[in-house]
């Protein structure tokens, strides 16, 4: 009895899930056929943004200034890069891939401003969240 | 004087605690597990929008007799994407020209003007520029997104280059 109940303690300690608290299970994500699951192998650093219908911005469950939050994200990827041995200066493209998770009733005027103040802080490659049909 | 030999330990272990402690445990992961939602998505390399003709020097245009090629610098292919007020696409431009005014399904007219233009393979188009009236919504967006993502450039590429720009309300002048 011991035994199985330790197994099953095994299993759900190795399948828990911390990546899930970043997402905002309220949102409702468009269906798009071309949608698919990608996995980096955890290779490459995402940073998750998650956008209300109202356009608010939260991150692990709580509402962040945009600027502000991107602006210290961009540092912190700065100087994990830096660590790495890789000189990326103010502005330069980060290996940082910004995940949006936006509701499907977003409206685009929400999604640029985040798109383009992550721009602004050197961040390229963006992978829109939407759910796969079928 | 005689050494004492120490005698194996008679302790035991509880294991009912043992067992109550495992199974709080065990309850606990239960509650909180939470399965990865099954989430696809669309990853794009997006720089800043850029001059649609790249303006190598300062002359002015027409000047310069050396450049044979008119189109030189351009291209940017612009898709335009006007909202009505409820969010949804009021209408789509390619260019200059409209495409699907009286079609139900837009995007399936844009996938066919767009399979038309590139798979001319004189073409000089690398990226697209998606110019989106400010009210879209974020699912009719992703519509033409996946139009976008799914066409090849003539040299086989998947099209993956894109930029935004924003239209104020809707998109000015839309038609």
């Amino acid at each position: 009895m011991l035994d199985m109940v330790f197994q099953l303690i095994t299993f759900f300690m190795l399948v828990l899930n911390f990546k899930a608290a970043a997402l905002d299970m309220t949102l409702k994500l468009p269906v798009v056929g071309s949608a698919m699951p990608v996995d980096t192998g955890g290779q490459e650093e995402l940073l998750i943004l998650n956008l209300s219908p109202t356009g608010d911005l939260t991150v692990y469950g709580e509402k962040v200034n945009l600027e502000g939050y991107i602006a210290v994200e961009a540092e912190v990827s700065r100087m994990a890069a830096k660590s790495k041995g890789l000189d990326i200066k103010s502005g330069d493209e980060l290996p940082t891939t910004i995940v949006i998770r936006a509701d499907e009733t977003s409206r685009f005027k929400d999604l640029y401003r985040v798109i383009e103040t992550c721009q602004k802080k050197g961040y390229r490659k963006f992978a829109l969240k939407a759910k796969a049909k079928g | 004087m005689r050494r004492r030999r120490s005698k194996p330990s008679d302790a035991k272990l509880n294991m009912a605690a043992m067992l109550d402690m495992a199974f709080q445990l065990l309850s606990f992961f239960v509650l909180t597990f939470k399965p990865d939602p099954a989430e696809g998505q669309i990853m794009l390399r997006l720089p800043p929008p850029e001059a649609v003709a790249g303006a190598k020097s300062n002359t002015p245009a027409g000047e310069d007799k050396n450049n044979t090629d008119p189109i030189q610098g351009i291209e940017s292919l612009i898709i335009s994407a006007f909202a009505n007020p409820d969010g949804s696409i009021q209408s789509l431009a390619v260019g200059e020209g409209g495409v699907g005014e009286n079609s139900p399904d837009k995007a399936k007219a844009l996938e066919a003007r767009l399979r038309v233009i590139l798979d001319d393979p004189d073409v000089p188009f690398k990226q697209v520029i998606l110019q989106v009236g400010s009210r879209l919504r974020y699912d009719e967006l992703m519509k033409l997104i996946d139009v976008c993502t799914r066409q090849k450039l003539p040299n086989g590429e998947p099209l993956t280059k894109l930029s935004f720009v924003e239209l104020p309300e809707g998109g000015a002048g839309a038609p």
